[in-house]
């Protein structure tokens, strides 16, 4: 099976033209699968026929938001093992994503094949950047949890950093990183937590970070008014803590397990099992690189829902076509942010929220 | 102390109108209870409306939402309201301003707070007048005219008989607006409805309320094929302010284009049409942003799973055509910009058994006055409450939601003049004369 394949060779090492040419046969098989197993979804493409599809931007897409009005499903009911909620302040509808046994274990796999790439098959001594609350209730799956939980198991002997007032364990991280100063160390968090957290609270200190990997996921939402991009990121952590092996990572929950990651170029790159395509804002045609477009993404892995292929409400561009040889094939993507907010008029949305 | 306390912790507002000042709230309650009722359609009030309206068109220019509501109160036609205002007295009633009215116009529509006011100051009223936080450059501009028109000292009266002003997230506020007022207008949606009429007011008092409505186009498809070109364009550009000039979101603007006629003639005049209207859409420059196409995007996609809608023609980020299986109510949030159910009728009669409390205004291309009065009387009130050709969706008047905002914001004031004993002494002159 295609899927089993593009899982099972080494990530990031096809060459473009056969990694599309596995991805477009795959995601027709799945969009045949969805269509004869969610009504839903048969609708919606008798709706918007998508036509013939031989390339990779010919496969139908669905909105992200219809994830978060409706609960979309391509197995039987008794089939359902878990369903997994995004994140989302109070009032605001989440996603509800349908998972069964073997979508939940296409995941797992997939994020190994990813985080074995970027961390090497053994599991490190690893720092949380967050507190162990987060992961407390694990019948909550808030988005937070579920990310910290996920990647739990790519680590051992773990380290929360932070308390509840999101202070910094100072002395339980001096500890920690005297007990492993021989080890390569992993440290995983939240974008903003990191660095509005973590970072402010070591920056002076001459802690020494150069044995540790960071993943770090989740966005430059949070930190408009730290004047923070990737690049700065990254520069800073270097300069005050040594520490240079960052790897940042784009994903969502409509599609666990098929993350973008941050290659040693800078850029995120899509595993074997998964791309981007940026398409332009008014012609909805695939942009041609380099410039800036709203993010499609599109994997292998959503057998129990119809979320193959998924346009997001991100803008981002592909920068080029990353060198498989050094490492890191496919796509380079470069996100740029969440779309503004619409600006619209109306006689209704009024004073009710402020009243 | 007590009161000491409370007063500390009333909030300031920031009035906008008559200048410009952060004023603590209850020193604005206390200009309201004693600020001056105005004679109904005084020269005075007249004077300064016309001033408004006349400075109001020179200077939004490019703003076609302000140069209609400065036509729409042009000297001309306020003098014509005066009238029609006159007429609805007698010898037995007088018409008199309710008292203090509180006007709570929607965030989003620009224009409306002045028509909600302007009607009420010309009955003389007292008035309040809470702003949006929005800050658009329409309503500044309305507000900057407003301001300095009221600074001319011969319109004095004008700038104390009315307040405008912002205020946040504060139920204070509007409780004791709410409790000064005879007459509170919310505007705005179901939900700013129940918000505020959380608010209690006094018992004599009442709530003129603009819950959220919905608006459809009837069309005459066999009529509309024979149009020629040059008719079709003028529709297209007059239903394009309909649906566009407040992103489709206004209670009047059509969300549903009602084609009636045989399949194949709607078909034809449905493919024209929206064509037509997606060129009108561009050389107008009219554009959603991003957000708002995808938003559209996932409502059109809602729409198919939710609603009878088996298609999406996605004609540009602009239009997009929702048909409709069969006629249904079409319920729940709407993304407007440019989004259009469409169904088909056999004949216009029909119409009247899909039409519902909540739909507002029918806009109509190709029927006759007796059609429409038919259509009307078959309804027999279920909905609809203003029925106006394609291009005047939006063209406010004094009948709105089925209420008449001339007289709405009066009393009458009933006199016989003649008593008892008059009565009786005529008759007694009357017998004393038969007598002689």
């Amino acid at each position: 099976m295609i899927t089993d394949d593009l899982l099972r060779r080494p990530q990031y090492s096809l060459e473009q033209p056969e990694k599309e040419a596995l991805l477009v046969a795959e995601l027709m098989r799945l969009t045949e699968h969805h269509r004869r197993n969610s009504t839903q979804y048969d609708r919606l493409l008798r709706a918007v026929p998508p036509g013939e599809i031989t390339r990779l931007n010919q496969v139908p897409f669905l909105p992200v938001g219809l994830f978060k009005s409706h609960r979309l499903i391509s197995i039987p009911e008794r089939d359902v093992f878990k369903t997994l909620t995004s994140s989302g302040t109070t009032g605001q509808q989440v996603s509800r994503i349908v998972l069964d046994r073997d979508t939940a274990a296409r995941q797992t796999q997939a994020l190994a094949a990813i985080m074995t790439h970027v961390l090497g098959p053994t599991r490190l001594p690893m720092i949380i950047v967050d507190t162990p609350s987060v992961v407390k209730d694990r019948k909550t799956f808030s988005a937070r949890g579920a990310g910290v939980l996920g990647m739990l198991t790519y680590g051992r002997n773990h380290f929360y950093a932070l308390d509840e007032e999101m202070q910094l364990d100072r002395v339980g991280l001096q500890a920690f990183l005297k007990k492993y100063c021989d080890d390569t160390i992993l440290l995983f968090g939240f974008t903003f937590m990191v660095w509005k957290y973590f970072f402010q609270q070591i920056r002076e200190s001459g802690l020494d970070l150069s044995r540790g990997v960071l993943v770090h996921s989740g966005g430059w939402k949070g930190l408009a008014d730290e004047a923070v991009d990737n690049r700065e990121f990254r520069r800073a952590f270097a300069a005050a803590t040594g520490l240079t092996r960052v790897h940042n990572f784009y994903g969502m929950v409509e599609q666990v397990g098929s993350v973008s990651i941050e290659g040693d170029d800078g850029y995120l790159h899509t595993p074997n099992f998964a791309e981007v395509i940026i398409r332009d804002p008014v012609t909805w045609q695939e942009a041609p690189t380099g410039s800036v477009g709203v993010i499609q993404v599109v994997s292998v892995l959503p057998t129990s829902y119809p979320g193959h292929s998924i346009l997001t409400e991100d803008l981002g561009a592909v920068r080029g076509i990353g060198t498989p040889s050094g490492g890191w094939g496919g796509k380079q993507l470069e996100v740029v942010g969440r779309i503004p907010k619409a600006e619209l008029r109306g006689c209704s949305d009024t004073h009710a929220a402020e009243a | 102390m007590d009161t000491g306390i409370a007063l500390a912790e009333l909030p300031a507002v920031d009035v906008r109108f008559p200048r410009r000042r952060t004023a603590s709230l209850i020193s604005v309650v206390d200009a309201i209870a004693e600020a001056p009722r105005l004679q109904p359609y005084s020269d005075e009030v007249i004077a300064f409306c016309a001033s408004f309206a006349h400075e109001l068109a020179r200077r939004a220019r490019g703003m076609p939402e302000l140069q209609a509501l400065a036509f729409w109160m042009r000297k001309a036609e306020l003098l014509r309201m005066r009238d029609e205002f006159c007429a609805l007295g007698t010898a037995n009633v007088v018409l008199v301003p309710r008292g203090v009215v509180f006007h709570l116009p929607p965030a989003n529509v620009d224009t409306i707070f002045v028509y909600s006011w302007l009607l009420s100051v010309l009955a003389g009223n007292i008035n309040v007048v809470r702003l949006s936080s929005r800050e658009t450059e329409q309503t500044e501009l309305i507000l900057d005219v407003l301001t300095e028109v009221a600074a001319r000292t011969e319109h004095a009266g004008l700038a104390s008989n009315t307040v405008m002003l912002r205020y946040r997230h504060d139920g204070q506020a509007t409780a004791a607006l709410s409790e000064m007022a005879d007459v509170r207008v919310i505007w705005g949606g179901d939900e700013t409805v129940a918000e505020i009429r959380r608010f209690s007011i006094p018992p004599h008092a009442f709530d003129l309320s603009f819950p959220d409505r919905s608006s459809l186009t009837v069309i005459n498809a066999q009529h509309y094929n024979c149009l020629d070109d040059d008719a079709r364009e003028f529709l297209a550009e007059r239903f394009f302010n309909d649906a566009y000039w407040f992103d489709q979101l206004g209670c009047s603007s059509p969300r549903l284009v009602c084609w009636v006629g045989s399949e194949e003639c709607a078909q034809r005049a449905a493919r024209v049409f929206f064509e037509l209207l997606s060129s009108v859409v561009s050389r107008k420059s009219y554009k959603v942003d991003t957000a708002t196409a995808i938003n559209k995007l996932t409502y059109a996609y809602r729409a198919v799973l939710d609603q009878q809608v088996a298609e999406v023609r996605w004609l540009d980020n602009e239009v997009v055509v929702l048909p409709l299986e069969r006629f249904e109510a079409v319920s729940g949030e709407f993304c407007g910009a440019g989004t259009f159910y469409q169904v088909r009728c056999e004949r216009l009669a029909e119409l009247a058994s899909h039409v519902g409390r909540r739909d507002q205004t029918l806009c109509h291309e190709g029927y006759s006055a007796d059609e429409l009065h038919e259509l009307t009387i078959a309804l027999n009130g279920r909905g609809i409450d203003r029925i106006v050709p394609v291009g005047d969706a939006l063209t406010f008047n004094r009948f709105w939601d089925g209420n008449d905002l001339l007289q709405a914001f009066t009393r009458r004031v009933f006199i016989a003049a003649r008593s008892d004993l008059g009565r009786y002494r005529e008759k007694a002159s009357d017998r004393g004369g038969e007598g002689r």
